[in-house]
């Protein structure tokens, strides 16, 4: 983040009334239509979903209410069709495969992935405990749960990893997207409300972004943590549900009176569902940018390993990775996000421009173009030196190494001096390697260098297979119990807070 | 901030009344002492915590009230955990302590300071009393430990008497006091559900040893028996069995010790505070939003306030008011402190949209205005056209993926 940009891009919603484009095109992939998760947890309780809202998009929702979320089988018996349904577009989308060559190896990959979209990155951690919780169920009671309960876990905890990884698509918090791709005058922290995001892109006739925004963070719910007033309503529904079914879970007792309960639910969940719609149709219509594609055909042979591993092999992961496995991962997260940036800079002049600001690049017409002689080893090389009219000062020492954003992935120019003058900088800079046209610039373009290369990165060695013992634990690691082991425990009563002596105690 | 007493100053008390009028009062405790530490700067937030005005409930009934409520569930759910903590005797209680710090608790004496004290500020003190006896115990090297359920301790914030109440206080765990603090979130595979909330329960259990060496320091025992590291009680996986994680929080014991130090003396800021300031109006439900607000301004204008979104937003009743004064002055600190950084000498965010444009700047404005200006020049360059916001953007062309052509319409 430059902060000169950032507190132009605010005076300029400010003073304007609009919000602003980041970048010229979409960097994350969309599907048309993804698939859309919504859910509404009881407070407090972090694994049970009360409501849980899918389907494409473009279309009506299903709806999921157990009635009683703490209870676990009516928890499961209302999960086992968003379980059953989500495994099922899984399976089919990964049925497809395409060969890919890579070098001397051809893989095949699925032709597409099942993307899902939620309204924000909280509902991704949401997704991500409730994947933990079904892909490692127990059969309680001599019970097992129904296997797609325990493979839908499987999917969404592996969503919720693969999440992590800068630029990915396969799970899309749509506040993340939308951040990510315009300025508005929220901070940071307040752009996790979806809608207030949304109230400053699309204010309404005469509104300013700022009051559409506010209006909204107060008035819109978009879950998946309730605030008092839902969990109020949940809490009273939730008494009369109870004591109509006593201790009964067949369904033909509990689902008629549940109807109370899931007609709650759906007016929380049908706003933000136009809400993820608006949101989504308004990101499709920009175009992707080029590096999109490539960005999802990794997620795409992601995808591809994982129903490989859990669906076709019966495999489980890891509860906790380890140490080698975590080294890895984060290598492998800092170089994706290294890459993401890059990619964004040099395909998207918008997004160079805080890297300009930041002096990580230049840019300027190119004044001349002439060709030299330098030794490399033994040998006498022709190259190419251009000087670079750049309108702003620059300070670049001799010897850095900078991009041109059309041969991004290519070979590097070198800076070999600065002159200032009145109005900017004159940079000369020196081709790395032999001139060919595709390399070189022609006098009048007017171009940019960066720092940022989105060529091959270097190959970095992996951890040794033994770690060292600063990375091993001082005690091995005792199995994990089940993590249901608490499902058979009697629900706690709701508490009103003018009841509690002090409530902000059980924050 | 000083842990015995000196006597309130009765002046300065009565000069803070009347700061807080009809407002809503509130009383300092851990978690009102946290919210404060993230707005210490904010001179309206450091009167308002001196006055011990209740910012969450000073707006309410404008549309500037915040929301600030706890899901029944939540509490439901904390007060389930803590019931079964205690529950037979404390067994669950003695069973984890002792599994987690590798002392017997089987037959440790537990006190419950929650019962038989009245549930107000004279059965505070007497606990607090307590708290301290029993504490100067561990120079004595009790054969078997001593817990404390509800141990209270006690300090001047400011100049004002303030009662800290910890979950346990185990007293005599290898020739050390621990502090434990209970919460309800669970732990899953060793990693907690929500990471703020474990931040803010290991802050709160730093504070309480931080009082609790100071209480030792004053019964003329030796503050290093207050160990540095704390346990966590909370429930593992889907239920609420619990379990105990100890945690070193030595480096926040250091930062919570500035903080305190950083909270005004209620004298000083009687003192400083004009004649005029008042939460009075502001408090007064029976008048119209408008003037409830202006009212507010005047204060805040007053006073002076420093508006940082992530910690205000999350921590001061009065965000979203002072936010809405903020943007009516068109104040750079409205979209956070990184960005007013960045523009000394710049008072408005219109004019840093002029400065952006290329008008000239004053000398003072130089520094910012010169990447404003360049901001503004290159944005503007690649970026030509605003964007309609309910028109399709417009976009230099790429060749479109196979998969990403546009195909859905608004």
């Amino acid at each position: 983040m430059n902060t000169a940009l950032e507190a132009y891009f605010a005076a300029r919603i400010y003073s304007g009334g609009r919000a602003l484009r980041r970048t010229t095109f979409r960097h994350v992939h969309l599907a048309d239509p993804p698939l859309a998760i919504a859910m509404w947890r009881l407070g407090g309780e972090r694994f049970r979903a009360a409501a849980l809202a899918w389907g494409p998009l473009d279309g009506p929702f299903q709806l999921a209410v157990p009635g009683e979320p703490r209870n676990r089988d009516l928890y499961f018996a209302a999960l086992e069709p968003f379980a059953v349904d989500l495994c099922a577009r899984i399976r089919r989308v990964a049925a497809s495969r395409v060969a890919r060559q890579r070098g001397s190896v051809t893989e095949h990959i699925p032709a597409d992935a099942l993307q899902i979209v939620v309204p924000n990155k909280t509902t991704v951690n949401a997704l991500g405990l409730l994947g933990r919780y079904l892909a490692y169920l127990s059969d309680r009671g001599g019970v097992a749960p129904h296997p797609a309960l325990i493979e839908a876990g499987k999917h969404l905890r592996f969503y919720a990893r693969n999440a992590r990884v800068p630029g990915q698509a396969l799970l899309v918090p749509l506040d993340r997207l939308v951040a990510d791709h315009w300025a508005t005058l929220l901070s940071p922290f307040e752009q996790a409300n979806l809608a207030a995001l949304d109230a400053q892109i699309e204010p309404g006739p005469g509104r300013h972004p700022f009051a559409a925004s506010a209006a909204a963070e107060a008035a819109a719910r978009i879950g998946p943590e309730p605030t008092e007033d839902i969990d109020r309503v949940t809490g009273s529904l939730l008494s009369e549900f109870n004591a109509h079914r006593g201790t009964s879970t067949d369904p033909t007792v509990t689902e008629p009176l549940a109807g109370p309960l899931r007609e709650h639910y759906r007016d929380l969940i049908e706003p933000v569902w136009q809400l993820m719609n608006r949101v989504v149709a308004r990101e499709l219509q920009l175009t992707a940018a080029p590096s999109v594609y490539r960005r999802f055909e990794s997620d795409r042979a992601a995808f591809g390993r994982h129903v490989d591993w859990v669906v076709n092999q019966g495999g489980h992961y890891r509860t906790t990775d380890t140490p080698r496995q975590a080294a890895i991962t984060l290598r492998r997260l800092e170089d994706s996000l290294a890459r993401y940036e890059a990619d964004q800079a040099v395909e998207d002049p918008a997004c160079m421009i805080g890297h300009l600001l930041d002096g990580d690049a230049v840019r300027g017409t190119v004044a001349s173009l002439t060709e030299t002689k330098v030794v490399v080893n033994v040998r006498r090389v022709p190259r190419a030196v251009i000087a670079l009219d750049s309108p702003d000062p620059v300070t670049l020492p001799a010897g850095k190494e900078l991009w041109w954003t059309a041969t991004a992935s290519g070979e590097p120019w070198e800076v070999q001096s600065l002159q200032h003058t009145s109005t900017g900088s004159r940079v000369f800079l020196i081709l790395t390697a032999r001139p060919t046209p595709a390399r070189l610039p022609a006098v009048g373009d007017v171009i940019t260098l960066s720092t940022l290369c989105t060529g091959h990165s270097h190959p970095w060695p992996m951890p040794p297979a033994d770690p060292p013992w600063t990375h091993r634990p001082d005690t091995p690691l005792t199995e994990p119990e089940p993590i249901d082991s608490g499902d058979s425990e009697q629900p706690a009563a709701p508490v009103d807070a003018a009841a509690a002596e002090d409530p902000g105690r059980y924050t | 901030m000083t842990h015995h007493q000196q006597q309130p100053d009765q002046a300065a008390a009565n000069l803070l009344a009347r700061v807080r009028g009809q407002a809503p009062d509130i009383r300092a405790n851990v978690r009102r002492l946290a919210a404060f530490a993230n707005v210490h700067a904010c001179p309206t937030a450091a009167v308002a915590f001196a006055a011990r005005v209740d910012t969450n409930r000073v707006l309410a009934g404008t549309s500037m009230e915040m929301p600030y409520g706890q899901s029944p569930f939540a509490i439901g759910r904390g007060v389930a955990f803590e019931a079964l903590l205690r529950r037979h005797g404390h067994a669950e209680l003695r069973r984890v302590l002792t599994v987690g710090l590798a002392t017997d608790f089987t037959f440790a004496a537990i006190e419950n300071l929650r019962e038989g004290y009245p549930p107000n500020r004279a059965g505070l003190r007497m606990r607090a009393t307590v708290t301290q006896t029993r504490m100067a115990e561990i120079a004595g090297r009790p054969a078997e430990p001593v817990v404390l359920d509800g141990a209270v301790l006690q300090a001047d914030i400011g100049g004002l008497p303030a009662y800290f109440e910890a979950d346990e206080m185990a007293i005599g765990v290898g020739g050390q006091i621990i502090v434990g603090e209970n919460k309800s979130w669970p732990v899953v595979d060793g990693k907690p559900t929500d990471e703020d909330a474990l931040g803010a329960a290991l802050d709160q259990a730093a504070t309480y040893v931080l009082l609790g060496r100071r209480t030792l320091e004053h019964a003329g025992v030796d503050p290093a028996l207050m160990s540095d590291s704390i346990v966590l009680v909370t429930p593992r996986n889907t239920g609420l069995a619990p379990s105990l994680h100890r945690q070193d929080v030595a480096s926040r014991i250091r930062r919570i010790e500035r903080l305190l130090g950083a909270v005004p003396d209620i004298r000083e800021t009687a003192k400083s505070t004009p004649a005029s300031v008042t939460f009075d109006v502001v408090a007064d439900t029976t008048r119209p939003e408008g003037v409830r607000m202006e009212a507010f301004r005047q204060v805040t204008d007053e006073l002076g306030r420093v508006y940082e979104p992530a910690s205000c937003l999350t921590s001061c009743g009065f965000a979203w008011a002072c936010r809405q004064c903020l943007f009516a002055a068109g104040d750079p600190d409205l979209v956070g402190g990184a960005v007013a950084r960045a523009l000394p000498g710049i008072a408005s965010l219109s004019r840093v949209a002029e400065l952006g444009q290329g008008a000239p700047a004053s000398t003072a404005e130089v520094p910012a205005a010169v990447p404003l200006a360049r901001a503004g020049r290159l944005y503007d360059e690649i970026v030509p056209a605003p964007v309609p916001p309910t028109a399709p953007p417009t976009a230099p062309t790429p060749t479109p993926t196979p998969d990403d052509t546009p195909r859905r319409t608004a």
